[in-house]
């Protein structure tokens, strides 16, 4: 698990003030809540006195997390243990007397976790978009992304949509990221893709190497967006991938298809992986995902060795 | 009759003095890994016990009871079978178990079968002797847990401020005092606390109309058979007399057949009633915290738990339950305490 990596595990309004939340990062397990101020707090979700996972305790109003079990109480910005109620004392506890906190940051409606306190926090992201969801998927992180490049039907699914095997450009490297644009056609009763000469739209992906976060991109002929989604895969235990996403329709979309986009539900993830479809799904795309990301550490590793 | 420790051991206290070697060993604690013998396991409630065999186990170890001309058996194969497997060392040639009935409990020894000796059964002063509890004070709960992380659960109250405060209240009172007696096969914790926030099912169906209560509280652990003594003193109120029994049916999970002796309350107060089935929810949210817990401690850590003065108790449980382990380790089974002599002073049990 890279330790230094920003992990976007929770939508901002997942995290509150009234009960903990528990995610994982690989095996980690992590309690998230939101204090008094709004900050949100992470902590590894374990009591370090009986190991109890502090999401099954509660949040304070003075903005503390409170273990369940027996009460210990913990800052959440430093992780120090600040009370024992049955202790009946002001006293200080020494600084060994703390659970271990990790780095937070929040922007564009995702709270990012790094197990590395010391690590740089990602640059905000500006704008929060509107419409959101979660899944959890059976299927390991390194996989999930391999079939997002491969088959995108197999993971998500997008109102009126057809993915077509054809790609504009294959899986490359644009400003450290992993890109593919794929074509795509809209559905209803019309030619299928191996006898279509052009294709009205288009999913173009570009992938952070480390964490697999995405941004997916529709766009129709003029390459002008109609669906803009943001997804954010996380490794969890198990083997589990848990999926943040947040998407936001253009405004204005041409074309009666773009439009229609605009009732139901413009963008979906699935929670479950048709096995059978993806045992058969012959690597194409994700075939150099991996050397590509080895590219991109091996030029950044230069960059900063400058 | 009782076995004297006549080895060569010393027979010092197996609580270290030093306190750097009691944290070394408090901190050294895997739950999962301790399997004590030459015990005897409350199974079963004698009334659960009748001609049709019923299954229990110890450590996965097969019991299956039933009753013949009206005595209770265990055997490691069920009759209508017979012996169709390899037979282990921990019954007699014929396949069968060492049991007692005594308490309203069929008891089964776990481990060698010829040192298996009355005197090795709990005391439990408040249970008659020759059972007869009415059942609506018995019932059956389990912890997916290991039994030794369940009774350290048990023997520090301080949880049930917290996990159990809207049965038996929460953690505000004037003042709290925790004290830890032992000998080499129990431990006992005595809580008392003044002026605590009365237990709202006292208050509820107790018939207690104060805000606070006086509470004394004793928990005696009985290390090798996983059960437990929990005696509650309530002023005003009544008092609470509980057998918690923690068999290990396996080392992850644990069978609690309780009784809850409520005898004592007026047959006209609903407490008498209810409170032997608060157990039910009490168990719960036991779980809640002690059923992930358990995975956490199936396996050494580098990363010593914290503890508070309050955790005397189950930190003295750790080492000692660990310095019977290492005793039946190089072969020392022998009992150096007696744990069916009398222990209503201990606990002081106020017979009424």
């Amino acid at each position: 698990m890279a330790q230094h990596a920003w992990w976007a595990v929770a939508r901002s309004e997942e995290v509150t003030a009234t009960k903990p939340i528990n995610i994982d990062i690989g095996d980690q397990p992590v309690v998230l809540w939101r204090d008094q101020d709004g900050h949100v707090r992470a902590l590894e979700d374990r009591c370090p006195h009986r190991r109890a996972p502090l999401s099954l305790g509660c949040v304070l109003g003075n903005g503390m997390i409170q273990c369940g079990y027996h009460g210990w109480t913990f800052d959440g910005a430093t992780g120090h243990l600040k009370n024992i109620p049955n202790l009946k004392s002001d006293a200080k506890f020494p600084p060994i007397y703390r659970a271990n906190a990790f780095a937070v940051t929040e922007s564009g409606g995702f709270v990012r976790v790094c197990l590395d306190g010391k690590a740089t926090p990602p640059a905000p992201l500006e704008e929060m978009l509107p419409l959101s969801g979660t899944s959890h998927v059976a299927l390991g992180h390194d996989p999930y992304i391999a079939a997002l490049f491969d088959d995108p039907a197999l993971v998500l699914a997008m109102r009126g949509v057809r993915f077509t095997p054809y790609l504009t450009t294959e899986l490359g490297i644009e400003q450290d990221r992993l890109v593919i644009e794929r074509s795509c056609q809209w559905a209803g009763p019309r030619w299928p893709s191996p006898f279509s000469s052009d294709f009205p739209i288009s999913l173009r992906i570009a992938t952070d190497p480390l964490t697999g976060e995405s941004e997916l991109v529709l766009r129709d002929e003029t390459l002008a967006p109609v669906l803009t989604v943001r997804l954010a895969p996380v490794p969890a235990a198990r083997g589990v991938t848990q999926v943040r996403w947040r998407a936001k329709l253009a405004p204005h979309r041409a074309g009666l298809m773009a439009k229609a986009m605009g009732t139901g539900t413009p963008f979906a993830l699935h929670s479950a992986v048709d096995g059978a479809a993806l045992r058969v799904l012959r690597p194409s795309a994700s075939i150099h995902a991996a050397a590509l990301r080895a590219e991109i550490t091996a030029t950044a590793a230069q960059s900063s060795a400058a | 009759m009782l076995d004297v420790a006549d080895t060569s051991y010393d027979h010092a206290d197996p609580i270290p003095s030093d306190p750097r070697d009691f944290a070394a060993k408090v901190n050294s604690w895997v739950p999962h890994d301790i399997v004590l013998k030459d015990a005897w396991f409350p199974l079963a409630h004698s009334y659960a016990v009748t001609a049709k065999p019923v299954r229990r186990a110890v450590y996965s170890q097969p019991y299956f009871l039933w009753r013949e001309h009206g005595t209770a058996v265990a055997a490691e194969f069920h009759p209508a079978r017979g012996l169709i497997d390899i037979k282990t060392p921990y019954s007699d040639a014929a396949g069968r178990y060492p049991v007692i009935e005594k308490y309203g409990y069929v008891w089964g020894w776990f481990g060698n079968p010829a040192n298996a000796a009355p005197e090795h059964l709990p005391s439990l002063p408040y249970l008659p002797e020759d059972g007869g509890l009415p059942v609506h004070m018995l019932g059956t709960v389990r912890f997916d847990c290991t039994a030794p992380l369940s009774l350290e659960n048990l023997i520090d109250l301080t949880h049930a401020d917290f996990l159990h405060a809207d049965v038996v209240g929460d953690e505000k009172m004037d003042k709290e005092t925790v004290e830890v007696f032992h000998d080499s096969e129990t431990i006992t914790m005595v809580r008392t606390c003044v002026n605590k926030s009365v237990a709202p099912i006292m208050k509820w169906f107790g018939g207690v109309r104060s805000e606070v209560q006086q509470v004394r509280q004793v928990i005696r652990i009985y290390l090798r058979s996983h059960a437990a003594i929990a005696y509650g003193r309530f002023s005003p109120g009544d008092n609470v007399q509980l057998f918690h029994p923690c068999v290990p049916e396996t080392r992850d999970r644990t069978r609690l057949d309780y009784a809850m002796n409520t005898s004592n309350v007026k047959k006209t107060n609903l407490f008498r009633y209810l409170m032997p089935k608060a157990s039910y929810k009490v168990s719960r949210q036991d779980s809640y915290m002690t059923s992930p817990q358990s995975p956490r401690y199936m396996h050494p850590e580098k990363r010593k738990d914290l503890h508070s003065p309050l955790d005397e108790a189950g930190q003295k449980y750790r080492v000692l339950m660990l310095a019977l382990a290492e005793r039946q380790a190089r072969g020392d089974f022998v009992y150096r305490d007696n744990v069916s002599a009398d222990c209503s002073d201990i606990i002081g049990y106020q017979k009424t």
